[in-house]
Parts: C-alpha cells; sequence; structure tokens
C-alpha cells in the first residue's frame, strides 16, 4: 500500500513550499476541511434572519438535530456537549466525503487522523470521569459490583476502557480506507474490462464508470461511521458521568 | 517459505472469514429489524435508525479483519523481483 498519492495539494511538496516527504497529505486536507466547514459557517449566517431560509436552515437543523442527540443520550447535560459532540460529527463527516472528489484523498483514510480523534475522545471522557466522580469515585468504575472479584474484573474493564480508542480509530479507518481502496480497484479495472482486440492491438472501449456503485455505497458508509463515532462518544461520557437519566 | 505461505493464506483467508461471521450476525439483524416493522408499522423510523446504528456496529468487527490484512499485506515480498530465488527453490 506504499504508493505515491496524486491530489490538488502535490504542489506542495515542491518549492517554494518544499513540505517535507514524510508528512502525508492527508494534514492539509484536514485542514481544509476545517476551514471549509468554518466558512461555510460563518457565510451562512451572515444576513440572519429571523425566519431561517437557505444555509441557515440548513445549518440550524444539523444543529437542532444534534441537541436532540445529545439530550437523548446525556439527559440535560446533553446541550452542554453539543459543541463537542457535533465537531466531530460534522469534522469526521467532511473528511469521509472529501475523499469521493476526484483529486482529494479522506484523510480519514489515514490511520493517525483516526487515532487522533479517539485518543481526544478518549482524553476527554477520563477527564470529564474524575471532574464529576473525583478520583475515587471514577476508579471506582472499574471494580464493578462484587468486592471479592475486584482482582479480577479490575484489569478486564481496564484494558476494556484502553481498547475503547483503539476500536474507535479502527472503526473509522477501516471503512473510509476499505471504501477507498474498492473503489480505486474498480476505476483502475475498467479500461481491462472493456478494452478489445481491434486489428493488430487492443483498444479501450467505453469507460464504463463501474465505480460508481461504490461510490454511492462510500457516500452512505462515510455518514454513518461519521454518526456511529459521535454516538459512541456521547455514550462513552454517558458511561461516566453519572445517572443523568435520558429524557426518551 | 513457510512464513510465506502462511502469510498469503493469512491474508486472503483472514478477512473471508471475518467477512462470514459478520454477514451471518448482520443478517439476523436485518430479520428481526423486518420482523418489528412488521409488527408495528410506526415505529418504523426508530427501528431504522437502530438497524443502521447495530450494522455499523457487527461490520466494524469484519473491518478489524480487513485492517490487519492490509498490514499483513505490506509484509508480502514482491514475487516478481525474487523470481530467481524463487526458481532456484523450485528447482532444489
Amino acid at each position: 500500500m506504499e504508493h505515491e498519492q496524486g491530489t490538488w495539494f502535490n504542489f506542495l511538496y515542491r518549492p517554494p513550499f518544499s513540505m517535507p516527504e514524510w508528512v502525508p497529505p492527508a494534514i492539509p486536507l484536514a485542514i481544509l476541511a476545517l476551514l471549509l466547514i468554518a466558512f461555510f459557517s460563518y457565510f451562512a449566517m451572515r444576513p440572519r434572519r429571523r425566519i431561517p431560509t437557505g444555509p441557515q436552515n440548513a445549518m440550524e437543523g444539523i444543529v437542532e438535530w444534534l441537541n436532540g442527540l445529545a439530550r437523548q443520550l446525556l439527559g440535560d447535560r446533553g446541550p452542554h456537549f453539543v459543541p463537542f459532540l457535533g465537531t466531530f460529527f460534522l469534522y469526521i463527516w467532511v473528511m469521509n466525503l472529501m475523499g469521493l472528489i476526484p483529486g482529494f484523498v479522506s484523510p480519514t483514510a489515514n490511520l493517525n487522523v483516526t487515532l487522533g480523534l479517539a485518543i481526544i475522545v478518549f482524553l476527554v471522557v477520563q477527564y470529564f470521569g474524575v471532574r464529576e466522580n473525583g478520583l475515587l469515585g471514577y476508579l471506582r468504575h472499574f471494580t464493578g459490583d462484587i468486592w471479592w472479584l475486584v482482582p479480577l474484573i479490575f484489569p478486564i474493564h481496564v484494558v476494556g476502557e484502553l481498547t475503547r480508542p483503539v476500536t474507535l480509530a479502527m472503526r473509522l479507518f477501516g471503512n473510509v480506507m476499505g471504501g477507498e481502496t474498492v473503489i480505486m480497484v474498480l476505476a483502475g479495472l475498467s479500461p481491462i474490462l472493456f478494452a478489445h482486440r481491434f486489428g493488430a492491438g487492443y483498444v479501450i472501449g467505453l469507460p464504463i464508470p463501474v465505480a460508481l456503485p461504490m461510490i454511492l455505497l462510500e457516500i452512505f458508509t462515510g455518514t454513518v461511521q461519521a454518526l456511529v463515532f459521535t454516538l459512541l462518544a456521547a455514550a462513552y461520557l454517558a458511561g461516566v458521568m453519572e445517572h443523568q437519566e435520558a429524557t426518551t | 517459505m513457510l512464513y510465506l505461505l502462511g502469510l498469503a493464506l493469512a491474508v486472503g483467508f483472514g478477512v473471508a472469514i471475518a467477512a462470514l461471521g459478520g454477514s451471518l450476525g448482520q443478517g439476523r439483524a436485518v430479520a428481526s429489524a423486518v420482523e418489528a416493522i412488521a409488527r408495528q408499522p410506526e415505529a418504523t423510523g426508530n427501528i431504522r435508525t437502530l438497524l443502521i446504528i447495530g450494522l455499523a456496529f457487527i461490520e466494524s468487527l469484519t473491518i478489524y479483519a480487513l485492517v490487519l490484512a492490509f498490514l499483513l499485506l505490506g509484509k508480502l515480498p514482491d514475487p516478481i523481483g525474487n523470481i530467481n530465488e524463487l526458481v532456484r527453490y523450485l528447482g532444489r
């Protein structure tokens, strides 16, 4: 899987920018995703109307949906976490969909990007666990309820907690990377599939886009994986925040 | 050489066996979701959301095997470049 990726950002590797070779194209693309979301949000709200229309309506709809989701999973403390969860959802969604545009690569197809996001979730969940329950209460979470099984249960829970960011990262990375690989293979396959013998040599036949169904599936998968990441982050938060019962 | 044989088989069969288990699980999930919708059509929205999320979780287990296959694929040597060693081994 070690091949050069050709994106619109290849000019950064040459002078005058001379970005070093070990910087993957995922980094400028991730920054682009960030800027896209920021500028779209800013300019959507510029003529701020009472009755929302157009982009403002779309953004308000998304925020309302996120609000409902946070309230459903985290109870009354939900809306406090909407910026956190909403950022994850929008950022991962835009990054996943970016790979489907020719000349772009999904930054989430790089394990480092997904691992970075998962580590942030992990750190925030631990911090809130300690802040809500105190250090002893937080450790109490790992002990379970049967006191004489604690030496057995404690390591199991700790390992389970440590695998959560790993599974978060691998789920997102595997889905996006797998989709992109299949699209790449199918796109490379279509000239071979439709070449036919013409006189002395071969001629490329109709360039039928056989990768199109996979691209449509990848749109769906990218959205679902962004949602799953956000839901899991919210569920982990709800797990350490005590007893805020859901309102549904 | 046996190590490379094992590696190649693992890369090939790993995802296939993981997909076997994953597809069985997903089939059961979809079956019960469809049955639930048939029983109570007004809950279709909730059930559809739950179904999609559940399928994503089951699929992620197959994806773990795919990630491992990616990792192992990088460790397989290039057969065309090593054709001399290959011919020498087969002729022995």
